[in-house]
């Protein structure tokens, strides 16, 4: 069965050209133009992901409330918020209301489905059990590629994909540094280096959540980071 | 924004500050007691003009009384020949109390005029005193005499062999009749005048007069023989003789001022009717002096000296003194000496003798006394000659004291106002310096770090103009605050806007080449998504100033080495761009600071990158680093075009572009606005200056440790 894709986008031509991009994949792809008629269609069924813009039509903010009434009728489905704003705080409050990822319409399509494909991937791993060889673990880092989980010290730490993706680049060789250019090339985003480091920062944080001491991820002024166990 | 901040320091250009200025102005009270001054001045005037003009009036009035009555003033009827002038005449002074008839002069006042000298034989001399007191002519006959000779006796006083040295006294009576007396002194003491009568047969008698006063007495050098004469006994003239023998009976030598031959006197007496007095005595009043003298200038009498007034208080202190001393100045004569004043009278006399009233001030006896005087011409009956002269004199201290006194009172009252003008035009200016600069103070800070305005303003509660101009300050920085937020978010706004129609454009494309093209479609395909990426890539780079922001916004400080990361970036920027050389220039030891690390990386990145856009290929771009305690500057040096000196301080600013044509990257001149940004962050600053020489240029961000 094909997996439906809920786009929910005031800007018609953007939803129209989504939804011919990932009809062309195989997804099934619905459109929406604002939250009342998006969160009908879910009452009634739910898709497999959602892509939402933050604002929707009359509401500048609609997409957040419409993530969490989405949130609160599944937990499990993958949302990724879709938005022209690039602000650092629009990036905070959407992951926080539990999107999977946050991404500028900068994004190119072909970096947009392999996301979204890498998403629905996780959801498949993650109703399997797991799968010792995509494990990856660096002392107290357990990572599965599979699943895109992150485990420290046995502790799960919840990472966006694009978070997630550049701590994958950095533990796959560990001790090597990482530019700017290849994080973005891995997590299949093109950022500037104030979103890298912020990016960065906010991954350090979220570890330091589990592990005040954490303190593996390093700068290196001038060249980028690297993973030090 | 700077600009704004130039404009209010600015001000109109002047060489004084408002406190100088406000000074300056309260100095012009000044004029003040300049005015009173003047004002006092008038005031005098007017005084002494009133003075002057009463006494005048009074002065021509008594003239007027005295008009034709030259028997009053000479005893005579008949108009004196007063211009040829006689040198037997005799002009007594007027003594202001009767002399005792002692055979002493020395209560006399001297003068030149009133002492005649006549030599006699032999080194003998006679010096003849003359004064008038009252009703009476009063005589000294001071003769040296080496031998004097006494007569043998008083009774046989026309025996000549026993006559001694003898004196004659001749004069007109009232009837022109000539008499003759003479005195013969047997020793010290009174002394009667004895005329000599021829009576029946020719036989010669002396017969006394009694009315006429005298004493004979010996002096060191000879003898004084002293003469109380009532007027009322004199005509016109009078004289003496001197008779000197050298032994009793012995041949006589004559000398004085009556004819020899036969005693007749022709030396007239200028000597005022004892009438006068009485006539003026009417007119007198205290403190006012009345002087009658006559055309030639001799005083025929004289009442009552100038009184001091009963309330003369000489302003005494230091102040006063100043005062006077400033505002006396040559107006008034001072310091005179008596002979000086009465030559200064008698110079008013001889002027008025000519005709004319007039009045005159004169130095007085005390220190600073003034004496006003007028004199009148006093006319013969016809009015065609003067025959005298009448004077008045007062001292004018009433006046001086009262102007004194106004003006003591009006200098001090001045005095004070001035220094409380000056005072509170001192505490004003200093007020109002002090609330204008703090208000210039504010409006200097206004722009915060970050280039946020600050709106509230000193004084913008005052209601007068400093709080009108505080207010229009502050809705002026409000309305540029508006403009300057609307300008910063400008570019973030429209990178904003202009991204939806881009992703339209470009996932159309990306849809679009997905299908089946041709060969010519899909390159225009490709020319159409080049040029979407490259108005993406201005997108980004005109929001990068609000990022930066808000990463500003959300860093958190620590301690860090600068001098590690400046080595460490320095080295990972040969392999970004291989086509410059880089040197660093790092002190060897730590250089701990506080601050954000990733914002000074991206701020040495942007000083890299502006470095490596004005250098050509192979230069080399030099990284320096300099610490000292409480800063740390960082600057990036590359050789290539000079600053224009007019962009120096524009080039930190936002969206400012100065770059060489032919660049096509996207380009908004941002890099340097962040480095300021971020060089704001850390308690410093970002300047631009040329190397040496103009070889190139040099960016320097100064941080706080």
């Amino acid at each position: 069965m094909k997996k439906t894709i809920a786009i929910v986008e005031d800007e018609r031509a953007i939803r129209d050209n989504y939804a011919a991009a990932f009809s062309r994949e195989g997804y099934a792809v619905r459109g929406y133009p604002n939250r009342r008629e998006a969160m009908a269609a879910f009452a009634a069924r739910l898709p497999d992901l959602a892509v939402i813009d933050i604002s929707l039509e009359d509401e500048p903010e609609g997409g957040f409330e419409l993530c969490r009434e989405l949130r609160s009728l599944s937990p499990e489905l993958p949302i990724i918020f879709l938005t022209a704003r690039d602000s650092e705080l629009d990036a905070v409050s959407g992951l926080r209301l539990g999107a999977d990822d946050f991404l500028t319409k900068d994004l190119s399509l072909a970096h947009l489905i392999a996301r979204v494909n890498a998403l629905f991937r996780r959801v498949d791993a993650l109703r399997r059990p797991a799968e010792e060889k995509q494990v990856i673990r660096r002392g107290a880092l357990t990572l599965d590629s599979e699943r895109m989980s992150v485990e420290w010290n046995g502790q799960v730490v919840l990472l966006s994909l694009t978070e997630f993706w550049i701590v994958y680049a950095l533990t796959k060789n560990p001790g090597h540094v990482k530019n700017r250019q290849q994080l973005m090339d891995a997590a299949n985003v093109v950022l500037d280096d104030n979103t890298i480091t912020s990016h960065i920062k906010r991954i350090r944080r979220k570890f330091q959540v589990v592990d005040e001491k954490f303190d593996a991820v390093h700068t290196v002024y001038g060249m980028g980071y690297r993973w030090v166990e | 924004m700077s600009r704004i901040s130039e404009l209010i320091r600015i001000g109109p250009i002047s060489g004084f500050r408002l406190r100088t200025k406000l000074l300056l102005l309260a100095l012009t009270t000044l004029a003040l007691p300049w005015a009173g001054c003047q004002y006092a001045r008038e005031m005098e005037t007017v005084l002494r003009e009133s003075e002057q003009q009463s006494l005048l009036a009074v002065t021509t009035t008594i003239a007027g009384s005295l008009k034709g009555r030259q028997q009053l003033l000479f005893r005579t009827d008949p108009l004196l020949a007063m211009n040829n002038d006689n040198a037997r005449d005799i002009t007594p002074v007027v003594l202001s109390g009767a002399p005792l008839v002692d055979g002493r002069a020395d209560e006399w006042d001297t003068d030149s005029r009133n002492l005649i000298r006549i030599a006699g034989p032999g080194g003998d001399s006679l010096q003849l005193l003359a004064a008038t007191h009252e009703r009476w002519l009063y005589l000294a006959l001071l003769v040296r005499d080496g031998k004097v000779i006494y007569d043998a006796s008083a009774l046989s006083a026309l025996d000549s062999a026993s006559i001694g040295d003898r004196i004659w006294l001749a004069f007109d009576d009232k009837r022109g009749d000539q008499q003759q007396l003479f005195f013969g002194g047997t020793g010290s003491g009174k002394l009667l005048g004895r005329r000599i009568e021829t009576r029946e047969y020719g036989r010669e008698e002396a017969v006394a007069e009694p009315r006429i006063d005298a004493v004979w007495q010996r002096s060191s050098d000879g003898y004084v023989l002293e003469i109380g004469i009532p007027l009322s006994l004199l005509g016109q003239h009078i004289g003496v003789l001197i008779d000197d023998r050298d032994r009793r009976g012995a041949t006589r030598s004559s000398y004085g001022t009556l004819e020899v031959s036969d005693l007749r006197a022709t030396g007239r007496l200028i000597a005022a009717s004892p009438d006068l007095n009485d006539h003026l005595r009417q007119f007198a009043q205290p403190g006012v002096e009345l002087t009658v003298a006559s055309s030639t200038g001799a005083i025929l009498t004289r009442i009552d000296a100038p009184a001091l007034p009963a309330d003369y208080t000489r302003m005494r202190g230091f102040l006063p003194r100043m005062y006077r001393l400033f505002l006396d100045g040559d107006v008034i004569p001072r310091g005179v000496s008596q002979a000086e004043r009465q030559r200064a009278a008698a110079g008013l006399t001889a002027r008025v003798a000519r005709g004319k009233p007039e009045t005159a001030l004169f130095a007085g006896r005390y220190e600073n006394s003034v004496i006003v005087a007028a004199a009148a011409p006093i006319y013969s009956a016809d009015g065609k000659h003067i025959f005298g002269v009448i004077q008045l004199a007062q001292t004018a201290d009433r006046w001086l004291t009262l102007r004194d006194r106004a003006l003591t009172r009006l200098l001090n009252l001045t005095v004070f106002v001035t220094l409380f003008a000056v005072a509170a035009a001192f505490w004003f200016a200093g007020r109002m310096t002090l609330r204008i600069s703090r208000l210039g103070a504010a409006s200097e800070t206004a722009l915060g770090r970050e280039g946020n305005l600050s709106r509230v303003l000193p004084e913008a509660d005052a209601r007068d103009e400093l709080g009108d101009l505080s207010r229009s300050f502050s809705s002026l920085l409000g309305r540029l605050d508006e403009y300057t937020g609307y300008l910063r978010t400008l570019a973030g706004k429209l990178a904003h806007e202009i991204r939806t129609p881009l992703t339209i454009i470009r996932s159309s494309l990306e849809n679009l080449e997905s299908e089946g093209n041709s060969e010519n479609a899909k390159v225009y395909i490709a020319r159409a998504r080049e040029g979407s990426e490259r108005l993406g890539a201005i997108l980004t780079a005109m929001g990068a100033a609000t990022r930066v922001e808000e990463a500003i916004a959300h860093s958190d400080r620590q301690r860090f080495d600068l001098a590690a990361l400046v080595r460490a970036a320095a080295g990972a920027y040969g392999s970004a761009f291989p086509a410059r050389h880089f040197s660093a220039q790092v002190p060897d030891e730590a250089v701990e600071m506080t601050g954000a690390p990733d914002l000074i990386v991206q701020l040495l990145d942007k000083l890299v990158d502006n470095a490596v856009d004005f250098s050509a290929d192979g230069a080399t771009i030099s990284i320096v680093l300099s610490a000292e305690p409480a800063h740390a500057e960082l600057s990036v040096a590359n050789p290539g075009p000079p600053l224009p000196p007019e962009t120096a301080n524009r080039l930190f600013e936002s969206l400012w572009q100065s770059r060489a044509d032919g660049d096509k990257r996207p380009h908004f001149g941002l890099g340097l606005y962040i480095v300021r940004l971020i060089a704001e962050f850390h308690g410093g600053s970002a300047r631009a200056e040329n190397q040496p020489g103009n070889t190139g240029a040099v960016f320097t961000a100064r941080l706080t440790r």
